[in-house]
């Protein structure tokens, strides 16, 4: 017995302490000829995927091209934890040297020194600057009139839309809504008179979940064709002459009043409040409601769609026009143009790899790079169609194909390519047949229609100032508290309660947004 | 003279012990380089922490974190909601354990025991992530399981996420839910060194079965207990961030936001790492308070003290 | 747990006392409160069991869902992790992880707990204190990343267990279950000529298997679950551990600009994350009954008899 716990613990010494030395085995940077090692931490296209297998071509090809030795670190999928490990690798003085970062937090690393001006790095990438960055971009990452991080384009712009259930309005003898009575009658409609027939009181009129940005604060994105039909949609109003914060507007009050008609009468999915993402998603292929805003390809895309058509081959979904408020107003919400900030951290163009890092970037933007890293090896991971667009089909192992799990990994870097030209919507947004009702879908098309909708410009209405975390959390508390019935909705609460908005910080944040978008010219007429 | 005897006592007590100061050397090396070098970084708390210039070059401001915490518009109900948390979950979630633990201990039906015993301890692997996922099957008003039934029965249904009188409710019972079983290993393990002797004695004696839990099987246990309370006690303000982080919504802010979510919010994601370094401080004064204040109880009542 | 069964029996039948009524309303509670419990725990395992199993074109609500019939169960959702590029690298990572945070965290506690439960030590009190100190000052995140830095432990993956090598929790429970330890044992073996680290290994220890393995137990889960020390310190991506890639999976779609693509092929999102928790949590669960065999009872008597 005794014998037997010697020999355990001898065991348990011997590997822990031999299990020290194993791992601590650093790599520093190589000798001064071998190749400059650069450290990039991206976001992944797909994190949950996996990152690029360590025998990936991709390296190889840098090295021997560029003489460059490419170290990735995928940053974690969710935005908070990004930040996290990005501003404690800054706190340390330990960033790397290209890092993918939300201008919030940039807007905090500048100061600290941390981060290098790029103003130099466009002449120096000609083909990359050509597609990837315009006036718009190289202003949204400038602080004191440097630019501090490359804006590369981001999510596609207007690519969301409000959808109806056009089968229910059709089994209830309805037409698309037009104003903001119309919409009530058919939510109303649409939760009480059973639209799919099933006899269960089991659907509702509007569904939605909180999806909060700088740009789009409480009750959010998804409720914004509601807020645009007051004319009050988005955290600002960003035209001239009546720039600023739209709740300090009258009309936001008749907003949250027909916001609270919706929660009282039940005509919204009461869910809203506790869904995630995912919830949402998960809901609208139920059948749940049959009004929403939605994005093009998580609506339209083949393996989003194929729940919603087996569990409704008769289900249609169409895109409407946003309703009018009473004074004539409407909008699907506000758009900005969505960037990805790449950044080159200060110790890095102290080791002189500024050049090396524009170098990288320039040939990622070449024809090369465009296509290893945005489809992975032709005839291995895509083949391409008649029209040069890269497709999935005929490939000798279709587990490979840059759509399938396999093959996801070698693009995971695509984000750092991609500009949302041509040849990548439609190889992202192929045309299909449902697997059900044999419809012919494209989330192209969706897209298509869904930009000519009335959407507001607030391009730039993402840049300005940000309130601190209580301001922030007084007005989201303060708005759904008002829709919940905890604070009750008169005009008399709710200027008491603005007041008090105003005096904790809210005015301040105000006259501030004003004068930053004044500033860097960013209202419109 | 009776000085230098009880120096000499002290010096020959400590030669004595030589082996024993041998055997601490490096957990003691171990504490100084991991617990001791961050806490003298942890002077960042009293400073404007620029990165370049480091922990020691970065400037000096005194308590201004500490008075921003203090003065922030939340602080008396983020201070409410923390301590209502967890003495919540001290006062509920451990008492069940203990309980489930004497349970398990007790039952003269091996099948039942063995099956609690081997599944009460995995709902604690679950991440909170799922389990909002399960809360959300069974409380969400539209189509939740239980307001389904409430509805059935002619209800009205309820908004247990989202309610600021059900929300409290929601997080002790969830968390005594998914950590009970978790928290009972340890009583069970404490359960297994009472002499059985003493049982057999007590039968002889005529003590019926409760009697035998009161006097012999809880006193048994009770220095576990007394420990895990002040150590719990010394950690009062954490209240769980995982937990809250996955729960709370914008309705229930008032009941739900806590000391750590704040401090993420407001400190970790603004760069502001020398408040919430501040923040950590404080709540560890108010801890060291608390668990030098209940000790002293605890010795004066002739238990087992932490020191 | 033979051992149990029938010393159990001979409670009632050796020593001639029949249960009272006090005796039976007692084991009706008990086995009253142990049936709730099953009950109420198997509620959130069952629907995560069959969350997991759940086919893509399932139809229905949760509750229909918990009683989906395993015949219509699909393992598409399995099949899709353990097909993911990532998984048996991340799984590997968290291995050494494991054995290399369990050793050295016993290996570092022990000696403390057993040092602080020797109530004769000269300077004891200040040695619990210095203890208890960084316990409850808990300074966060940068004051501990900037140490991990600077010592060159960023980006191994020691650095996601050293730092938490020693829990203070986990020691001074310890550090009860061996004060609990009878004295005269400890002094006989003292008198006998015995030095401290063989008073631990051979009286401590030997009569401190069952907190020993349970204090294991915790340390085991939390490095195993470690996923924040991992998501700071580890960059590379050859190092990242399961607790990354679960919550990659869990967190996926919050981030996802991408939604076009499923990194899982045909398995539902839900499903996948239901059998990744439990993908993840399977060695820890299966290490459990292990440990129970130490949970006998009386085992400190046993031992002082023999």
């Amino acid at each position: 017995m005794k014998k037997q716990y010697f020999v355990c613990i001898a065991l348990i010494a011997l590997l822990s302490f031999g299990s020290l030395p194993l791992f601590s085995q650093g790599t520093k940077d190589a000798a001064v000829d071998g190749p400059m090692t650069i450290d990039l931490w991206y976001g992944a296209a797909v994190t949950e995927a996996g990152p690029p297998p360590a025998d990936w071509v991709g390296f190889d090809i840098i090295k021997e091209k560029l003489n460059i030795d490419l170290k990735l670190t995928t940053l974690p999928s969710n935005e908070s934890d990004q930040d996290v490990k990005i501003q404690a690798a800054a706190a340390a003085n330990n960033l790397p040297d290209l890092f993918m970062v939300r201008r919030d937090v940039l807007t905090r690393l500048v100061p600290q020194g941390l981060v290098a001006p790029v103003d130099d790095l466009y002449e120096k990438m000609p083909t990359r600057t050509a597609t990837h960055y315009n006036e718009v971009s190289r202003n949204h990452a400038k602080f004191g009139g440097k630019s501090y991080g490359l804006a590369d384009p981001g999510s596609i712009v207007k690519n969301e839309g409000l959808l109806i259930r056009k089968d229910w309005l059709d089994n209830l003898g309805l037409s698309v809504p037009t104003t903001t009575d119309e919409l009530l009658a058919v939510m109303r409609a649409f939760t009480f008179d059973d639209p799919d027939g099933n006899g269960k009181h089991d659907t509702y009129g509007y569904g939605a979940f909180q999806e909060v940005n700088n740009y789009e604060a409480w009750p959010g994105r998804r409720l914004q064709p509601i807020l645009g039909a007051f004319g009050v949609e988005g955290t600002w109003d960003m035209t001239s002459d009546s720039a600023g914060l739209n709740i300090l507007k009258p009309e936001f009050y008749d907003a949250m009043a027909y916001l609270k008609k919706m929660a009282d009468e039940g005509i919204i999915d009461p869910n809203w409040l506790a869904y995630k993402k995912d919830d949402f998603r998960a809901a609208w292929k139920q059948g749940r409601f049959g009004i929403m805003r939605e994005q093009n390809a998580a609506f339209a895309a083949q393996s989003n769609y194929a729940p919603f058509d087996k569990n409704f081959p008769d289900g249609e979904w169409v895109i409407m026009d946003p309703v009018e408020g009473p004074k004539g107003h409407a909008s699907i919400g506000p758009y900005t143009a969505g960037f990805r900030i790449y950044a080159i951290s200060a110790k890095a163009v102290e080791e002189g790899k500024k050049d090396k890092i524009a170098e990288l970037l320039e040939w990622m933007a070449s024809d090369e790079g465009y296509f290893l890293l945005g489809w992975g090896v032709e005839g291995v991971n895509y083949t391409k169609d008649a029209n040069g667009v890269p497709v999935a089909n005929g490939l000798p192992n279709p587990d490979l194909a840059f759509s399938g799990p396999v093959g996801q990994t070698v693009t995971q870097l695509r984000n750092m390519v991609f500009y949302n030209g041509d040849i990548e919507l439609y190889a992202r947004y192929p045309k299909y047949t449902t697997a059900t009702s044999k419809k012919e879908m494209s989330a192209l098309e969706v897209l298509r229609k869904m930009q000519t909708k009335e959407w507001t410009p607030a391009v730039g209405s993402d840049m300005l100032p940000i309130p601190n975390a209580d301001l922030k959390r007084f007005y989201e508390q303060g708005l759904s508290e008002f829709i919940t019935g905890k604070r009750t909705l008169t005009r008399t609460n709710w200027n008491t309660w603005l007041a008090e908005f105003k005096k904790l910080g809210g005015q301040d944040w105000n006259d501030k947004g004003v004068a930053f978008a004044k500033e860097n010219n960013l209202l419109n007429e | 003279m009776a000085e230098r005897t009880a120096k000499q006592q002290l010096l020959r007590d400590i030669k004595r012990h030589k082996s024993v100061y041998a055997l601490l050397a490096i957990p003691l090396i171990y504490y100084i380089i991991f617990k001791y070098v961050p806490i003298f970084n942890g002077q960042i708390a009293f400073k404007k922490y620029m990165a370049l210039d480091g922990v020691l070059g970065s400037q000096w401001i005194g308590f201004e974190h500490f008075k921003t915490f203090i003065n922030s518009y939340y602080f008396v109900e983020l201070l409410r909601n923390t301590l209502m948390y967890s003495f919540g979950k001290l006062v509920f979630s451990l008492p069940l354990a203990i309980i489930l633990a004497i349970a398990i201990y007790e039952s003269n039906r091996p099948i039942l025991r063995k099956t609690v015993q081997t599944l009460a301890y995995l709902p604690h692997f679950l991440s909170w992530v799922i389990m909002y996922g399960i809360l959300l099957a069974l409380l969400a008003p539209g189509d939740g399981i239980v307001n389904d039934t409430i509805k059935l029965l002619g209800g009205k249904p309820i908004d247990f996420l989202t309610n600021t009188d059900a929300f409290p409710w929601i997080v002790i019972l969830s968390d005594a839910w998914k950590e009970m079983g978790w928290s009972a290993i340890i009583f069970i393990a404490a359960l297994m060194g009472i002499d059985p002797s003493l049982f057999e004695a007590a039968l002889v004696e005529g003590a019926n079965s409760w009697q035998r839990v009161r006097y012999i099987t809880l006193p048994s246990i009770r220095p576990v207990i007394v420990i895990v309370v002040l150590l719990r006690l010394g950690t009062i303000l954490d209240a769980g961030f995982n937990q809250i982080f996955m729960l709370y919504s914008t309705p229930v802010y008032s009941v739900a936001d806590i000391i750590d979510t704040w401090v993420y919010r407001q400190g970790l994601l603004e760069f502001q790492f020398g408040l919430a370094t501040a923040v950590g401080l404080f709540k560890g004064v108010i801890g060291m308070f608390l668990i030098l204040g209940s000790n002293r109880l605890v010795k004066r009542f002739g238990g087992n003290s932490l020191f | 747990m033979k051992k149990i069964g029938t010393r159990r029996k001979g409670r009632f039948t050796s020593v001639a006392i029949r249960p009272t009524a006090a005796d039976h309303s007692f084991n009706f509670l008990v086995d009253l409160f142990l049936g709730l419990l099953l009950l109420i725990i198997a509620i959130p395992l069952w629907s995560t069991i069959t969350l997991s199993f759940r086919p893509n074109d399932y139809i229905g609500n949760n509750l229909e869902g918990m009683f989906l019939m395993p015949w219509k169960w699909s393992t598409s959702a399995y099949e899709a992790l353990l097909g993911n590029a990532g998984f048996l690298l991340a799984f590997g990572n968290s291995v050494k992880i494991l054995i290399g945070g369990v050793a050295s965290a016993l290996l570092l506690t022990i000696p403390l707990a057993y040092v602080l439960s020797i109530p004769t030590l000269p300077g004891r009190r200040y040695l619990n204190m210095l203890v208890i100190v960084p316990y409850v000052f808990n300074v966060g995140m940068i004051p501990t990343y900037l140490l991990v830095t600077n010592i060159g432990l960023i980006d191994k993956l020691p650095a996601v267990y050293i730092p938490v090598a020693i829990s203070t929790y986990n020691c001074l429970i310890m550090r009860s279950f061996f004060e609990g330890i009878p004295n005269e044992l400890k002094e006989s073996a003292r008198i006998d000529g015995a030095s401290e680290i063989q008073v631990l290994l051979r009286i401590i220890l030997p009569l401190s298997k069952a907190i020993i393995m349970t204090i294991g137990l915790f340390y085991g889960v939390s490095f195993w679950n470690n996923f924040f020390h991992a998501m700071l310190y580890l960059n590379s991506n050859a190092l990242q551990p399961l607790p990354i890639l679960l919550r990659n999976i869990l967190m996926a779609s919050g981030m996802n600009e991408y939604v076009e693509v499923s990194a899982f092929g045909d398995a539902p999102i839900a499903a996948i994350k239901a059998a990744s928790v439990f993908m993840s949590a399977i060695p820890m669960v299966a290490a459990y009954p292990f440990i129970q065999k130490y949970f006998t009872k009386g085992t400190l008597l046993g031992s002082v008899k023999g």
